[in-house]
């Protein structure tokens, strides 16, 4: 609307404005996305989510306590604060919801914290991982007709957001997140669950990583959070006392893990960097060969103060992503096949006639995509597994498009005209129970 | 109309706080601080679901009434109050007067010059509101008579709790009443400061009752945190908003909030109180207040000890700053006089009125500072004059009683006044100013009778030297912050001096204008506890907060943007020295160092790229390139690059630098003379009033900065979020 039309709404000061017209009661309708480390909401139309509070939760056990056995403690702010006898926990597990009960409060307090205190006015839109067993989708109707009293409700596979998100109805959407890396092929905007795979190796596997390293080295991994301040010191062996703050009680220690999280991650953000081809990745950091030279170092401070150059170990717990041998800390169990023999095997698995289409419409998405430099890799690998045809890479370049486009993908979804007819109602539901899910979407 | 469609003395600005609410009707040539004040409370009225903004006593014909202000009401028939009296004398002469009781009259009575008959309006004001109510509820029955008590907060009703709107009803009736207060035209659009922590279904409730309810032309909402930014004219920053209880932090980037990032956390200037009240449990609530708000409370800065105290540990808990030791050991007193000292000061009340009535004052103050300093035996020579860091007692003036009130600055002539509420928590100048003027022959009555009279004593002496050189405008002026002082001090201890000076002149002033309008007050003193205001967690728990947000900021590069642009606002931080000590701690703790010096050598700013195998072409400001990269990593760009040109859309942004490497407070905006008096902790106003000009004035509405009645007719309350 131009601004003309605003000037003969302007009345003279005498006499009084005409009464109240609008009558209509639109109500956007909510995404939500949750995911192992933050979960995610917003409003449907909107290019980023409102809310992004971590997944984890805070919790003071307590056995007399009726619910949860325990006081809980959600938000960011909440579990970033120094608190006796708090535990971190987190309710997913497998990338899936484990904890109802808390998952329920977290994705209500996601909701409320920001967005609408009133969640049962508006249409809800849920994520879900591609491996999300029909007793958990059944679970997640129950929650959102029953607890949050929602008008309308549709469950959506988040490997369709992220395809939809990059204006892909056809891709092969590779999500490395926070607890999975995972691949998905997505044609015409179904999800094959044939052909789609997963692995541990992402963002909470490099944070593992790079705490044994850091351990391994010896840096005191302090916390800001336990610490007054910090001095200075590049020499390990002769580190000054460290001045930390006295609570009067020891925090729990997952609570220093979280925060020792957050360092590892600014780590990962400003030092970490991916080797660009498999083969060169000298098999003993330790021993370099002679020829072998020009990394460029880079520093980085610990909260303590400890200022360390990292070299051809920054490389390392990148490098175990697609080569999970090198992991710092030996992997237990049986050893994942790298991301990208994975995304090998999932090709390998589709049939052939859309294998082209695939490999020319990767799209790499999640948080752990940023870490820097490794869509250089990914593309070095695939151009050599695949040397016939074109491989072709697809990434957002703006950092937010690439950590919530799995929301992203959902609001354009909720907000399109053609999405209307998808909702699930709470009639529907009252009439055939949870298992409506199963039915509507599959 | 031709023209603007809107004017600028037509718009309405209202910003709504945890304690108390600004608004203000016109945006002046030059942008002032708000001019109306109202405290954030309704109280439930006589009917169900009725909200007043004053406290209204139920009185029985007959009974007696003891109002707030310590008068006495008494009922008698026809619900005509026969007697007004004060509590424990008769002196003052009853209220006759009768004036119009409408919303202008109640705005401009309150900044009166003449206290006196401000007194009776807001009374006859009550009287008539009364008669009004018997009218319609009573219906015959005229046993009953209501009373407005001005002063009472008994049973109010806050309708923002940490910045949350916690009771609508009560909160709708607040805004009634700003409107009404106000008085607008019908064609005055409103701006409305939102609270960070409003959801969008709030905005939409505000958005819908103002439209319904106040039927204007025009509604916008600003965000808190973009209209600090607004004042401070900043493209990125760190807007850190100390409120009363909880502390707002947001970054900006390109002008845009950072939405998912931002965080509110339940700490602010309250957080301040209660900590001090643990320190000093047998003070009162009140007393608390008012010692925050003293000159005395302040907030050391690093390096500077607690006077008399051994604190190792200060020292390490914030970076030690290259003057770690400001030679003042040999000016610590000795602890027996500070006992002695302690005993006398505490006796209380004194009758400062009746001293000024006199017109003794001098001879009276010469000969107090006499005695007193007969009895110390010369040991105390010197000690008042010492600044306020080096002194492990001091004493400040507890006012009796505080009033919230509304009060119209644009018309008083001392400078801006500054009461209580949540915008204000924390005033450095103390309350003096902020009370609403008593009538002065209370005075006599109310004030006890014996007393020492002892800093002001001393105060009045040194004033008495310097106060000609010294303008009152200037005086009046928030002095020089301890940061300040304290390196001039290390060079030049007589700069601390003057400033000390100059406060103590402040305190006389306030001393005298408070004799004059006969308020109770007395000294209270205070041990070291006055410097320990905010060590209950509160610069902690704001600095990784700060932290946290920034670092989540998804826009690398500018995330040391917002670290070089600090803003630190709201009244929470009006503490002597708080903000430097919230910056301390922050640097202390957060700031990645560059000391070592051999391994951020390079941090330099350098033009050397880094191959960036992107295909953006953007060079990669990389901190580390002392050394040329292999041969491996130049092949490996090289086939980046070759794909890039082919098309290859994938990515890798580039790497930030660890941050930040420095940190630093945001310039305040030079060009607002009526902020400079006042400061800007509440430039979150100054921000509404260009924001407003922007929206409604300069581009009417081009960029869609407002909601218009016909976009609300066919959008309905979401169209706030489309703007």
């Amino acid at each position: 609307m131009a601004s003309t039309p605003q000037m003969s709404q302007i009345l003279p000061s005498t006499t009084k404005p005409a009464e109240l017209e609008y009558g209509g009661d639109e109500v956007s309708a909510l995404v939500l996305d949750p995911g192992t480390g933050t979960t995610r909401c917003g409003f449907a139309g909107e290019d980023t989510p409102k809310t992004c509070v971590p997944t984890s939760y805070g919790i003071i056990p307590d056995p007399e306590e009726q619910k949860y056995f325990g006081k809980l403690k959600i938000g960011e702010n909440p579990i970033n604060s120094v608190v006796d006898g708090m535990e971190i926990r987190n309710p997913m597990h497998e990338g899936i919801v484990e904890n109802w009960e808390v998952a329920t409060e977290i994705w209500r307090h996601c909701i409320e914290y920001r967005l609408s205190s009133r969640v049962e006015e508006h249409p809800l839109l849920v994520t879900e991982p591609i491996w999300n067993p029909l007793k958990k989708r059944e679970k997640t109707t129950e929650i959102v007709f029953e607890d949050f009293n929602a008008p309308a409700y549709f469950l959506v596979k988040s490997a369709v957001c992220e395809s939809f998100a990059n204006s892909k109805p056809s891709a092969l959407v590779v999500d490395m997140g926070h607890a999975y890396t995972s691949v998905t092929p997505v044609i015409d905007g179904i999800p094959l669950r044939k052909g789609s795979e997963r692995t541990p190796l992402a963002g909470q596997h490099l944070t593992t990583q790079l705490r044994h390293q850091f351990t391994e080295l010896g840096i005191r991994m302090a916390p800001w959070l336990t610490l007054k301040s910090k001095t200075t010191y590049t020499d390990l062996t002769a580190a000054p006392p460290l001045r930390t703050k006295d609570f009067g009680f020891q925090p729990h220690q997952s609570f220093l893990d979280l925060q020792q999280d957050r360092f590892i991650h600014e780590f990962k953000e400003c030092v970490s960097e991916t080797w660009p081809e498999s083969k060169t990745f000298p098999a003993d950091i330790n021993n370099l060969p002679d020829n072998f030279r020009g990394i460029v170092d880079k520093a980085f401070e610990f909260p303590d103060g400890y200022q360390r150059r990292f070299g051809i170990d920054r490389f390392l717990a990148p490098e175990s992503l697609f080569n999970p041998s090198v992991s710092p800390k030996p992997l237990s169990g049986d050893l994942p096949k790298g991301i990208a023999e994975m995304i090998k095997d999932s090709i390998d698995h589709l049939d052939a006639d859309i294998r082209a289409n695939m490999l020319n419409n990767i799209v790499v998405v999640g948080g752990t995509s940023l870490l820097y430099r490794i869509n250089e890799r990914l593309n070095h690998e695939l151009m050599t597994m695949f040397p016939g045809p074109r491989v072709k890479i697809h990434s957002p370049g703006q950092i937010p498009e690439r950590k919530y486009s799995a929301w992203l993908g959902g609001s354009i979804l909720a907000s399109c005209g053609a999405f209307h007819q998808l909702w699930i109602s709470k009639q529907e539901y009252d009439e055939v129970g949870a298992n409506i899910i199963e039915r509507r979407a599959k | 109309m031709v023209g603007p469609g809107f004017r600028d003395d037509h718009i309405l600005l209202i910003a709504p706080g945890s304690k108390v609410t600004l608004a203000q009707l016109g945006l002046p040539e030059s942008f002032t601080p708000a001019k109306f004040r109202i405290p954030t409370r309704m109280f439930p009225g006589i009917e169900e679901g009725q909200y007043l903004p004053n406290k209204v006593h139920e009185v029985k014909e007959g009974e007696e009434l003891l109002l707030g202000n310590g008068e006495v009401a008494t009922a008698g028939p026809n619900g005509k109050p026969v007697k007004k009296r004060k509590a424990d004398s008769a002196s003052k002469p009853s209220a006759t007067t009768q004036t119009p009781t409408d919303g202008a009259a109640k705005s401009a009575d309150t900044a009166m010059a003449d206290a006196a008959d401000d007194h009776e309006d807001n009374e006859d004001e009550g009287h008539d509101e009364d008669e009004e109510m018997n009218g319609t509820k009573e219906e015959g029955s005229n046993s009953k008579l209501y009373y407005e008590d001005d002063f009472d907060e008994e049973g109010a009703i806050w309708c923002l709790d940490q910045g949350r709107i916690v009771n609508w009803e009560a909160f709708f009736a607040l805004l009634l009443h700003v409107h009404e207060t106000l008085n607008p035209t019908f064609h005055t659009p409103i701006l409305m400061i939102s609270q960070p922590c409003w959801t969008c279904t709030d905005k939409e409730r505000i958005c819908q009752f103002i439209f319904e309810k106040l039927k204007t032309p025009g509604f916008g909402m600003m965000d808190a945190a973009a209209a600090i930014n607004a004042a401070y004219n900043s493209q990125h920053s760190l807007v850190i908003d100390v409120g009363y209880e909880k502390t707002d932090i947001t970054a900006l980037i390109d002008w845009n909030i950072q939405e998912v990032n931002r965080t509110t956390i339940p700490f602010g200037g309250h957080s301040m109180n209660k900590h001090l009240q643990k320190l000093l449990p047998e003070f009162t609530e009140e007393e608390i207040d008012q010692l925050k708000r003293s000159n005395i409370c302040e907030i050391l800065p690093p390096g500077v000890p607690i006077p008399g105290e051994e604190d190792a540990d200060r020292d390490a808990l914030l970076r030690p700053v290259e003057p770690t030791t400001i030679g003042m050991g040999d000016l610590a007193q000795p602890k027996a006089l500070d006992d002695e000292g302690n005993e006398e000061e505490e006796e209380g009340v004194t009758n400062i009125a009746a001293i000024v009535a006199s017109g003794k004052t001098q001879e009276y103050l010469a000969k107090k500072e006499k005695e007193k300093a007969d009895k110390k035996a010369g040991l105390a020579a010197g000690e008042k004059r010492l600044p306020n860091y080096k002194r492990e007692t001091n004493s400040f003036l507890f006012v009796e009683k505080v009033h919230d009130s509304v009060i119209e600055n644009g018309k008083a002539d001392h400078p801006v006044e500054i009461p209580d509420g949540e915008r204000m928590d924390v005033d450095i100048t103390p309350a003096t100013t902020t009370n609403e003027p008593k009538p002065a022959n209370e005075a006599p009555t109310a004030v006890g009778a014996d007393g020492s009279l002892q800093a002001s004593s001393e105060a009045a002496k040194t004033d008495s030297e310097a106060s000609k050189a010294a303008p009152d405008g200037e005086a009046n002026k928030s002095g020089p912050s301890l940061m300040e002082s304290m390196f001039s001090a290390t060079k030049d201890d007589d700069d601390a001096k003057r400033a000390q000076e100059k406060a103590l002149r402040r305190e006389e002033k306030k001393r005298q204008e408070a004799a004059q309008s006969g308020e109770k007050r007395r000294e209270i003193e205070v041990g070291t506890e006055r410097f320990k205001a905010a060590e209950g967690g509160i610069l902690e728990a704001i600095a990784d907060a700060a932290h946290r947000v920034v670092s989540s900021a998804d826009n690398y590069n500018m995330r040391s943007e917002c670290w070089n642009s600090v803003i630190i606002a709201g009244n929470g931080c009006r503490v002597k020295g708080f903000k430097d000590a919230l910056l301390n701690t922050i640097v202390a703790k957060y700031q990645v160092s560059p000391s070592s010096g051999t391994i951020f050598t390079s941090e330099l700013p350098s033009n050397i790229p880094t191959p960036s195998g992107t295909g953006t072409n953007t060079p990669q400001p990389s901190a580390f390139n002392s050394q040329q990269p292999n041969a491996l990593l130049l092949q490996a760009a090289a086939n980046n690059a070759a794909l890039a040109a082919a098309g290859q859309h994938h990515l890798s942004i580039p790497q930030p630098n660890q941050g930040p490497s420095s940190i630093k407070i945001a310039k305040i905006p030079e060009y607002f003379p009526e902020w400079k008096d006042v400061g800007f902790e509440e430039c979150m106003f100054l921000g509404a009033q260009l924001g407003a000009k922007i929206y409604f004035v300069t581009d009417q509405g081009a960029s869609k900065g407002f909601v218009t009645r016909a976009d609300y007719n066919s959008q309905g309350p979401q169209a706030i979020h489309n703007i």
